[in-house]
């Protein structure tokens, strides 16, 4: 039952806790619940994803275009990644084969797989001129070459389905589709072995130092990568064990997604722990994953060392740690979910309380812009609908609202959407869209900001998919604009709905002060409790106001989804549920 | 109601966290009993063995069998702490309504993980304790007409009211009424 995950978090300097590890999962780089409270600072070094799937894309065509008078197409693909801005970056192109019409491309274009992205594949096919078969590939010039023809596609469509692949029609670069078939281009995805490879690690110590006055350290472990820039990003750490000084830490898993290859050094620091935050280094040593094999199988142990003060020199210390276990084990990963039949069910449940400002005023959150500018309400709904559009079959999406005042003239604190009385779904992300601006002239606005209800309906339906199965996750999108009115029944719901298979993800709009919100964004290591002492199983809160400033290309919003995929990996492992059986190909 | 029949669960209890005794941490050998608190039926009481590595963060990782008579509605969990010199030292207990895992949106055998706030004996919070239940066996025996305990007054249930109108859907909890032939 052994979980991995990683705790690093994007964007700014928060000195916020670790993320909340998932409980009967071992050591799994969980922390002590509410042992730790702003235990480390973790960063991310600029544009560099902690979790991504590397992935490998082999291209073949069929029925292409002959140009050639006296043979046929010697034909050549090329893959691009079509930016926000529109523009193209080219990831990579295959081989030329000579003389076919039907291409099997050998040579595969690699590329990271990024869940909180739409990620715009563009492939060109051109015919190259003979008088360029034996020049390497990359030095061609397109211009010089003869276009066959266009497709485009968004990497999840490929890499959800069962079969990896997807087949497109070619078209004109004008998007003259059908003047003439152009053929067809097939692309299938396959994720590297490294996505499902991982480690799982038990770590001793020996002769640590005592760093406490009146009783002994408190040591715990810290992993970090090194990256190129030449710092390290810490990865994942071990819990803390009380007054040891040779203590024998719970299983750590590490999957190579987190550190890289086998001969990628890292930094493994020991700290003693101390409430204050401030953690006093025992020592540190760098050794890859493939030194800590080695370490394991001849049972020797690795000095720390530590900077001496005075004169800058590493002092080598008698502490030393060894590798009491070394499991290297195959796991499923995201895409092996999902790409089984497993699937991502989008719910948004939007803010019709009065402090958005009446939708006819221009500073009203709910304005409609006539010019098409988005309000942020439509914002977040695009901005994650149109990612987890891709892992939901059916495109039916759940659509609520609350704190409104409806046609019968009560106020409601979770009503459907679309104004129907018996459904609450829609059809696709313009289904929700539609859905919003209609309630926006059917419900009047009133409060007050209540999630209670919205959440225990969330966690009625994700409870009641489980009685079919078990392969539906869900995930409730609130945007609100306000401070929650019932924060002790808003965290009775949310410990209730914590054992299920839903996420929630909450987006702060306007200028609200929402320092009580992050309080239910458990970031911090303070398990939710209840009113009733049950404690939140995991932490399935996450909270961002849409104001604050993101570094990188992507959202805020978007920033939210990048944990997306460890909270559901963290669910089916904690139970054991493995993906369906794949069908053959 | 939920408990008009009599269950069999699987109780893990899995690990505790920052158990201490007079505040301060406990040093080893922590160890769990489960029951089920009926006043009529004798409760069945089961214990994991004492974690002698693990100290104020003890890791069991024990499944233990709770018979859960019809109409119990709570299962009590105590954790305790066992000491050659000084005797078994109650760290605390919790008292898991029934409701959190039968009844609820779930399947009836479905696998719930479960944490729970351990409270001293003077009431006070004292750790955390995790586990997981799973009903495995439902009989179809008569449900006992005894009543319930009345739980310590620190702890509060409360079932989720929904008072709003959906128009809607409602969730029904099947009622399964005793066999009148039987006794």
């Amino acid at each position: 039952m052994g979980s991995c995950f990683s705790d690093v978090r994007g964007g700014q300097q928060a000195v916020g806790g670790t993320r909340q590890g998932p409980i009967g999962g071992g050591g799994g780089g969980g922390n002590n619940g509410g042992h730790n409270d702003a235990v480390d600072h973790f960063f991310r070094a600029r544009g560099q994803p902690a979790l991504f799937s590397q992935i490998e894309l082999s291209l073949s065509a069929s029925k292409l275009r002959d140009l050639d008078i006296m043979s046929k197409s010697d034909p050549m693909a090329v893959v691009y990644l079509r930016k926000t801005d529109g523009k193209l970056e080219e990831l990579g192109r295959t081989e030329v084969i000579s003389n076919s019409l039907d291409p099997a491309w050998i040579e595969k274009i690699s590329l990271a797989y990024q869940f909180e992205t739409v990620q715009h594949l563009i492939f060109h096919v051109y015919d190259v001129d003979t008088k360029y078969h034996n020049l390497p590939v990359k030095t061609l010039k397109l211009k010089d070459q003869d276009f066959l023809g266009e497709a485009s596609c968004v990497l999840s469509e490929i890499v959800t389905k069962q079969s990896r692949s997807l087949t497109l029609s070619l078209h004109n670069k004008n998007l003259q589709v059908g003047l003439r078939n152009l053929g067809t281009l097939t692309i299938h995805a396959e994720e590297s072995v490294a996505s499902r490879t991982a480690v799982e690690i038990t770590f001793r110590c020996s002769h640590l130092e005592n760093k406490d006055i009146f009783s002994k350290s408190d040591p715990f472990l810290r992993i970090s990568r090194v990256v190129e820039s030449g710092g390290s990003l810490p990865i994942c750490k071990t819990e803390v064990i009380n007054n040891n000084l040779n203590p024998t830490w719970r299983p750590l898993c590490l999957s190579m997604q987190q550190f890289g290859s086998k001969e990628n050094p890292l930094v493994i620091e020991c700290f003693d722990f101390n409430t204050s935050g401030n953690h006093a280094l025992i020592g540190k040593l760098q050794k890859s994953i493939a030194d800590l094999e080695k370490l394991h199988k001849e049972r020797n142990g690795a000095n720390f060392t530590i900077t001496a003060s005075h004169h800058g020199h590493e002092k080598v210390l008698r502490s030393q740690l060894f590798v009491d276990q070394f499991l290297e084990k195959q796991q499923y990963s995201f895409l092996d979910y999902i790409s089984s039949g497993f699937e991502l069910n989008f719910m948004v449940a939007v803010d019709f309380t009065a402090s958005n400002g009446n939708p006819r005023n221009p500073d009203s959150l709910h304005y409609m812009d006539p010019s098409g500018r988005y309000n942020p309400y439509q914002q977040a709904i695009m901005e994650v609908g149109e990612v987890i559009q891709f892992y939901d079959s059916d495109r039916r999406f759940t659509a609520w609202g609350f704190g409104g005042r409806t046609y019968d003239g009560t106020v409601s604190h979770c009503f459907n959407l679309n104004g129907s009385q018996d459904g609450y779904e829609v059809e696709g992300v313009e289904g929700i869209m539609a859905a919003y601006a209609g309630a926006l002239h059917n419900v009047s606005l009133a409060g007050p900001t209540l999630f209670g209800q919205v959440i225990n309906r969330a966690a009625q339906v994700a409870g009641h998919s489980l009685s079919h199965n078990h392969s539906k996750y869900y995930v409730l999108l609130i945007i609100t604009d306000g401070v929650l009115t019932d924060q002790q029944e808003t965290i009775d719901a949310l410990v209730r709905a914590s054992d299920l298979p839903l996420s929630i993800l909450i987006v702060g709009v306007g200028g609200a002060d929402f320092t009580q919100m992050e309080k239910l964004d458990a970031d911090n290591g303070i398990r939710l409790e209840s009113s009733t002492g049950r404690v939140a199983t995991r932490d399935i809160v996450q909270f961002v106001p849409m104001r604050e400033v993101h570094r990188g290309s992507i959202s805020v919003v978007q920033a939210l989804l990048e944990e997306l995929p460890g909270q559901f990996l963290t669910y089916m492992r904690a139970r054991d549920i493995k993906p369906r059986a794949q069908m053959p190909l | 109601m939920a408990n008009a029949r009599n269950r069999s669960l699987e109780v893990t209890i899995i690990s505790g966290e920052d158990l201490r005794i007079n505040g301060r941490p406990i040093k080893n050998n922590a160890f769990v009993t489960v029951k089920a608190e009926s006043r009529c039926s004798p409760s069945s009481h089961e214990s994991t063995k004492p974690d002698a590595r693990g100290d104020s963060y003890p890791y069991w990782d024990e499944k233990l069998h709770v018979e859960l008579p019809a109409g119990s509605p709570y299962v009590v969990v105590e954790a305790h702490r066992r000491s050659s010199s000084a005797g078994d030292k109650l760290v605390g207990m919790a008292w898991i309504p029934v409701s959190d895992f039968v009844g609820d949106y779930t399947p009836e055998n479905h696998l719930h993980f479960l944490s729970y706030r351990l409270r001293d004996a003077k009431g006070l919070r004292n750790g955390i304790i995790n586990i997981s239940v799973r009903v495995v066996t439902s009989s179809h025996k008569g449900a006992s007409s005894c009543s319930s305990p009345l739980p310590p007054p620190v702890l509060e249930s409360r079932m989720p009211v929904d008072r709003e109108k959906h128009g809607g859907t409602v969730t029904g909890v099947p009622v399964w009424f005793p066999n009148q032939w039987k006794s």
